[in-house]
């Protein structure tokens, strides 16, 4: 958690994507910041780019206010998938709240997703967070694509992890919802407990997602 | 993020005042007054003014208040005043004001955060890399201790390994005189045994003569007829058998003196040999030292070996007599033990003006073109093990080494080994004396 402030009734929670270098993190966060309602949630900012690699970050804030009044900001982070950028990685991992590992579908690309899996589980612990118990879905992008990894492989696979596996095809803007509200519920779960949100904000974990998670009203005027 | 240490966490909360500057935010409310505002002032949600510029005017009213996000939160308010009159062109200039602010925002915090996390990546990197360095250094240092010590261990050893080698070189010197002391021996016993018997003889025969002599005093005392004497006389000759030991006596005494010379001549060689009683260093000449190793190993080499002699004459040279030698024994037994039962040993000398070179040659199988480097090594040996210490030629090597000298071992002309011994003896010097 970055920030937790009782007497400015503030409370920043940072989420982050993670995976194998264009397994389509980005992709992802296009897709919701184009997908999910205005309200609440603030503009896409994409770091200097390099030929659309992704070397710094990107970032997606959202915003809600629990009917305490507490308010709470959730950044959705990015991180570069290229192997040479660890040390970046590590930076934007620290203090997170929650993981999204956006795996590749392609089956010349399952060597490079245990690879970025056990990155992910290295650089977390360095971080001093454990990767069973933090927050963490799966997401195999580019269904779509030909060549794929069967679905049951994948599930066969990681069914006995107990970590939620997700389908999508990002650019079509399949699974990217799903993934987030999967994604947003575990970290609520995490969080309740210690910070009291159900039983002293009056925010139910339904409403957190909600929130987080209203899909655009086609009819909503662009400000 | 600190100098000491990385307290940068990407995702930090930033606040306004850390992205805008007053050289950022002055000027555009400046600019706005100069344009017809009476108040351009930005302030926080709290309504707090963070910055402001104004031009107190009478009858002007608030015309423009704009939210300023941050990340996507409001986090301040543009407000602009001025005459109600000018209300419209009030209104488009806080609209502006408003976008360029929140462009810098924007802008201003790409950068520091594309910043942030460049210096926090590039010390990181650096601290790892300072890391990965010290480690480094540790495990060079320890190499560089452990070859020291190494060199030191090592020096220690070789020491160790001098020592046991020149003890082993007085080893090998002393078995080989052993082995020389009982072939002397054997060479001594021979005569002195029938010198001996002689004195045996001689002793029973002396007795014979003193019973003759006394017979004739006693005989004399009664004074027979000179007849009667002779008579009893070559009765008692005969009886004492003095014809034949009067014989026998000449060839005894001859035989005695005969061995008992040999034993002398034995015993001088045997001292000339090993240079008892003499100096250190003196003038040496080379072929004396040969013949006296030869006539000391002459019980070894009578009835088995032949030896040739092609020797020229040599200066002398000033040197430990016993080293030249120790040489030529080793040399020689050398060829003995490799050369089947009758070998023909060839032993030669010249002078050259520059060297002396003394050459062992003999009829044997010679030494492979491979094994002439080991030979001279201290332990090698073509023989059995236990038969042989292989030390023979490198106490041999050691010797001519001391001499200034070299020892190489080549193909016989007939076949077989020869080992030349070369020591440079310069022409001139005063100990130089061409005998």
């Amino acid at each position: 958690m970055i920030e937790y402030d009782e007497n400015e009734k503030r409370m920043v929670l940072k989420l982050v994507y993670y995976g194998p270098a264009l397994s389509g993190k980005t992709t992802n966060l296009l897709q919701l910041h184009e997908c999910l309602i205005r309200q609440g949630r603030g503009e896409l900012m994409l770091l200097d780019t390099t030929g659309d690699r992704t070397i710094y970050f990107d970032l997606l804030p959202f915003f809600l206010t629990a009917p305490s009044g507490l308010r709470i900001k959730v950044k959705v982070y990015t991180v570069p998938g290229q192997v040479c950028h660890d040390a970046t990685r590590k930076a934007v991992l620290q203090r997170s709240d929650g993981v999204a590992f956006i795996a590749d579908s392609k089956l010349s690309e399952l060597e490079s997703n245990f690879a970025s899996f056990d990155n992910l589980e290295r650089n977390l612990a360095q971080t001093g967070l454990d990767i069973e118990t933090i927050p963490l879905v799966i997401q195999f992008n580019k269904r779509d694509l030909p060549d794929c990894l069967p679905e049951s492989d994948i599930i066969r696979t990681w069914q006995p992890t107990g970590i939620p596996v997700l389908m999508a095809s990002a650019i079509e803007g399949a699974g990217v919802i799903e993934t987030f509200t999967a994604l947003v519920g575990l970290v609520f779960d995490r969080i309740d407990q210690r910070f009291r949100l159900a039983g002293e904000h009056g925010l139910s974990k339904e409403e957190f997602v909600a929130k987080l998670t209203t899909v655009q009203d086609e009819l909503e005027e662009p400000r | 993020m600190t100098a000491d240490g990385l307290t940068y966490v990407v995702g930090e909360e930033r606040d306004l005042r850390d992205l805008l500057c007053n050289a950022d935010v002055l000027p555009l409310l400046q600019g706005a007054v100069s344009a017809g505002a009476a108040n351009a002032c930005l302030v926080d949600q709290k309504g707090e003014v963070l910055w402001k510029v104004d031009v107190p005017t009478e009858g002007s009213e608030q015309v423009a208040d704009l939210a300023l996000f941050l990340e996507g939160e409001p986090v301040a308010r543009v407000q602009v005043s001025g005459e109600p009159s000018r209300q419209e062109q009030l209104q488009a200039l806080a609209e502006l004001l408003r976008v360029a602010l929140d462009t810098m925002v924007r802008n201003n915090l790409k950068r520091m955060l594309t910043t942030e996390i460049h210096t926090t990546v590039v010390k990181r990197s650096f601290e790892e890399q300072l890391l990965i360095n010290a480690e480094l250094s540790k495990s060079e240092a320890r190499y560089r201790e452990l070859a020291q010590n190494l060199e030191l261990r090592v020096k220690e050893r070789t020491e160790e390994l001098k020592k046991a080698q020149v003890h082993l070189f007085q080893q090998e010197k002393m078995a080989a005189i052993g082995q020389l002391a009982a072939g002397i021996a054997h060479e001594i016993n021979n005569p002195l045994g029938f010198v001996i018997s002689n004195l045996h003889t001689l002793q029973k025969y002396v007795a014979r003569f003193t019973v003759m002599l006394q017979f004739y005093r006693e005989r004399l005392e009664l004074d027979p007829p000179i007849r009667v004497l002779v008579e009893q006389a070559d009765q008692k000759w005969r009886e004492l058998k003095l014809q034949q030991v009067v014989a026998d006596v000449g060839d005894l005494m001859s035989q005695s003196v005969g061995g008992a010379e040999r034993v002398a001549q034995i015993v001088a060689d045997l001292k000339g040999f090993s240079h008892v009683d003499e100096a250190e260093e003196m003038p040496v000449d080379l072929n004396v030292e040969l013949e006296r190793t030869l006539s000391v190993l002459s019980h070894q080499l009578r009835d088995k070996a032949q030896i040739v002699r092609e020797l020229q004459a040599l200066p002398a040279i000033t040197c430990p007599p016993q080293l030249a030698s120790q040489i030529f024994l080793n040399l020689i037994q050398n060829a003995l033990v490799h050369c089947g039962p009758h070998p023909t040993i060839t032993v030669s000398s010249r002078y050259d003006g520059e060297h002396i070179r003394v050459s062992v040659a003999d009829d044997g199988p010679g030494v492979p073109e491979e094994l002439r480097d080991q030979i001279f090594h201290p332990f090698f040996t073509t023989r059995p093990v236990g038969s042989g210490t292989g030390m023979g030629l490198a106490v041999a090597w050691e010797a001519a080494l001391q001499l200034n000298g070299t020892i190489t071992v080549t193909d016989a002309a007939g076949g077989g080994a020869e080992f030349v011994v070369t020591i440079a003896v310069p022409k001139g010097p005063a100990d130089v004396e061409v005998l």
